[in-house]
């Protein structure tokens, strides 16, 4: 067998660039990384273990002292406000994921497959917009808006409708969440649906699909993943939300972030609170892995 | 003379000294390196009492600055305290209350009651309990308020809410706002169960308060923090709250908004904030000068005239200054000599101090408070 002939030398114009080659190639993209890992470590993971290592330490005389004691994670799972809280939060943040979900779709869809390009970003810059800006400051002019002598029932007198109780309750929570959770969920869909092949649609269309089966049988199954990713997120802003349950029902009943606040405020109890914020990262972590199951899961079909 | 204390009272006026008030926290953020800083003076204290038209002639007077460190609450000025080295603070405001926990942590100066104006008090102010321990003065008050029930005079007349009955009426049903805190709502509601004074209870007495607190969750209309209670009150989502003052609803009927505030036939509640030196300043001399000039007639009656937080105070030399620049204010504030004013209440017996639980902890009284929330 005749020696492999070696390969013809590559010119220089082609090669890259040897300050990037010189070292292994597998290490650049690592040493790149190495910064990103050593700031999460320090400012997410350190605090992290930080935040649950005091979840056994004692408060005596306001003061934090380190201990090893169970006593914060037993006086805080066991106690009637924490189940009730956590009870409600869940109960909430599960209600403004299918309100978000049920408005975002058609919203997106509208935005992704019905306004011109132009007009879409337009709807998309509209969308960013509230993302950003201040969310305690809407919270306040919903608090304007939805007042007993506020806007909402201002134009209600107007038609003849009595005043109504508006702000103070599940309705105004919803309000408050659906402002914070409502534009990131809208935005993630468009994304997945701009990005859906047409020729998909198209090909469905010239079968002689309806628009519900279109919806139903390929853009639905096209950005499942989408879906999955805007409840998510949105259950996990209105499950960590603090400014719209304390000022749109006045903390009535308590979400577990107040409950959190409230333990810190009761003299200055740290490892109580930091026990009720571990659980609140366990159960998020929980829903995030369920997302992720769910969005990953191949869904059987059967054939036509 | 006059019009160098009076303030612009329009809501225009209003909003723009909280706009400034606001602004001035953002700048004038106090940092531990200030502790060295030999013109600075370190002021641990709650918000807006670094207000230039509180401090500023004093900074003038005296070439130097004041650096507050905020605090909302009690709980939390402890909190800041423990976790600061000594001589991070030079002056120290606290509620009443808590000066005995500041005492016991060592963390005061005792004063010579000889270097303040304390003889310009009222008699019943001159030796204020809170303040003295094992006949060592700790704390200088600067000034102190009432707390009863607060009503919306549209909806109440004020033979309606002589009583704090008023709050287990058909009427108050899910109108009833609370000041989250544990210690003045509980108060009130212990004043409303025949306790006085309301903190020194048996434990018996407490599951007594307990039940009478939880039979009012049906009333209840939310929890509110103190910037949610001025807007609870105005947007009708609160027509009685139980706990707060004149402080809050004195800035906002002078802004046209129908509210008020009754001390209850069962009684009021007095609120009193005290300035301490802090252990371990190096300032020592500035700090006492500080709570002098707090004391004065001139540093009194700007206590009492800050555009959003109208305080009645201790001195009744500042008493006669307030009389004599600005009369519509005494008037107003009920700061007038020789006519009916706040000290009536207080003479009358009708006002109790607020204090720390006397015989349970304050985790209990806050786990109730917890618990009556989440029902």
């Amino acid at each position: 067998m005749p020696p492999a002939s070696p390969k013809p030398p590559i010119p220089d114009a082609f090669r890259p660039s040897a300050s990037i080659y010189s070292g292994s190639p597998a290490a650049v993209p690592v040493a790149l990384g190495l910064p990103v890992m050593a700031w999460q470590a320090v400012f997410f993971l350190a605090p992290l273990v930080f935040l649950v290592v005091i979840t056994f330490w004692q408060v005596r005389s306001f003061r934090l002292e380190p201990a090893f004691v169970l006593d914060n994670w037993t006086r805080i799972l066991w106690s009637t406000p924490f189940h009730r809280a956590l009870g409600h939060t869940l109960q909430v943040a599960a209600t403004t994921t299918v309100l978000a979900l049920l408005l975002a779709l058609p919203l997106a869809y509208t935005i992704a497959f019905r306004l011109s390009a132009r007009v879409r970003d337009l709807a998309v810059s509209l969308l960013v917009v509230p993302v950003f800006s201040s969310y305690m400051l809407r919270i306040y002019a919903w608090q304007v808006v939805l007042g007993a002598d506020g806007i909402a029932n201002a134009v209600l007198g107007a038609i003849g409708i009595p005043k109504l109780q508006l702000l103070g309750g599940a309705f105004s929570l919803q309000v408050g969440l659906l402002t914070l959770t409502l534009p990131v969920a809208v935005l993630i869909l468009v994304f997945a649906m701009v990005g859906v092949d047409r020729t998909l649609i198209e090909a469905a269309e010239n079968l002689g699909c309806r628009r519900a089966q279109v919806i139903a049988r390929v853009l639905i199954p096209s950005i499942r993943p989408a879906i999955v990713l805007a409840g998510t997120t949105t259950f996990l802003l209105a499950f960590g939300d603090y400014i719209g349950p304390l000022f749109m029902t006045g903390s009535k009943p308590p979400t577990l972030s107040i409950l959190l606040v409230d333990t810190v405020k009761s003299g200055s109890q740290w490892p109580r609170a930091s026990v009720v914020g571990v659980s609140m990262l366990v159960i998020l972590v929980l829903v995030f892995a369920l997302g992720r199951l769910a969005g990953s899961v191949r869904i059987r079909r059967r054939s036509p | 003379m006059q019009k160098r204390f009076l303030p612009d009272l329009s809501r225009r006026g209003f909003l723009r000294a909280g706009a400034g008030v606001a602004a001035l926290a953002a700048s004038s953020r106090w940092s531990p390196a200030d502790a060295d800083e030999p013109n600075v003076l370190n002021y641990l204290s709650w918000p807006g009492n670094a207000d230039p038209y509180l401090v500023g002639e004093f900074e003038k007077q005296n070439n130097c600055k004041i650096r507050i460190k905020e605090y909302v609450g009690g709980d939390q000025m402890l909190a800041v305290i423990n976790q600061s080295p000594p001589g991070s603070f030079d002056v120290v405001l606290a509620d009443a209350e808590y000066m005995h926990l500041l005492r016991a942590a060592d963390y005061l100066e005792e004063l010579d009651p000889a270097d303040y104006p304390l003889k310009d008090f009222w008699p019943e102010f001159q030796k204020f309990p809170l303040h003295w321990f094992d006949g060592k003065l700790y704390g200088v008050m600067s000034d102190f308020g009432y707390l009863g029930l607060s009503y919306n005079t549209e909806v109440y007349k004020p033979d309606e809410v002589g009583s704090y009955e008023a709050m287990w009426k058909p009427k108050a049903k899910g109108k009833v706002g609370f000041f989250d805190w544990y210690l003045p709502s509980m108060g009130t509601v212990s004043l409303a169960a025949g306790n006085h004074p309301p903190f020194d209870l048996s434990d018996a007495a407490f599951a007594a308060v307990k039940k009478k607190l939880f039979s009012l969750k049906s009333q209840a209309s939310g929890f509110y923090t103190i910037a949610d209670i001025f807007s609870s009150l105005t947007n009708g989502q609160a027509h009685l709250v139980p706990g707060i003052g004149e402080w809050i609803t004195l800035g906002l009927r002078m802004s046209g908004k129908p509210l008020d505030t009754i001390i209850p036939a069962e009684g009021g509640l007095q609120w009193t904030e005290s300035l301490s030196i802090a252990k371990g300043t190096k300032k020592r001399d500035l700090a006492r000068k500080f709570i002098q000039y707090t004391a004065s007639p001139d540093g009194q009656v700007r206590q009492a005239t800050k555009v959003d937080n109208k305080k009645s105070i201790p001195s009744m030399a500042g008493w006669k200054l307030l009389n004599d620049t600005m009369p519509k204010e005494a008037q107003i504030l009920r700061l007038e000599l020789g006519k009916p004013n706040v000290m009536d209440e207080y003479k009358k017996g009708r006002i109790a101090f607020r204090e720390l639980p006397k015989k349970q902890k304050i985790e209990d009284w806050n786990d109730v408070w917890s618990e009556f929330k989440s029902l």
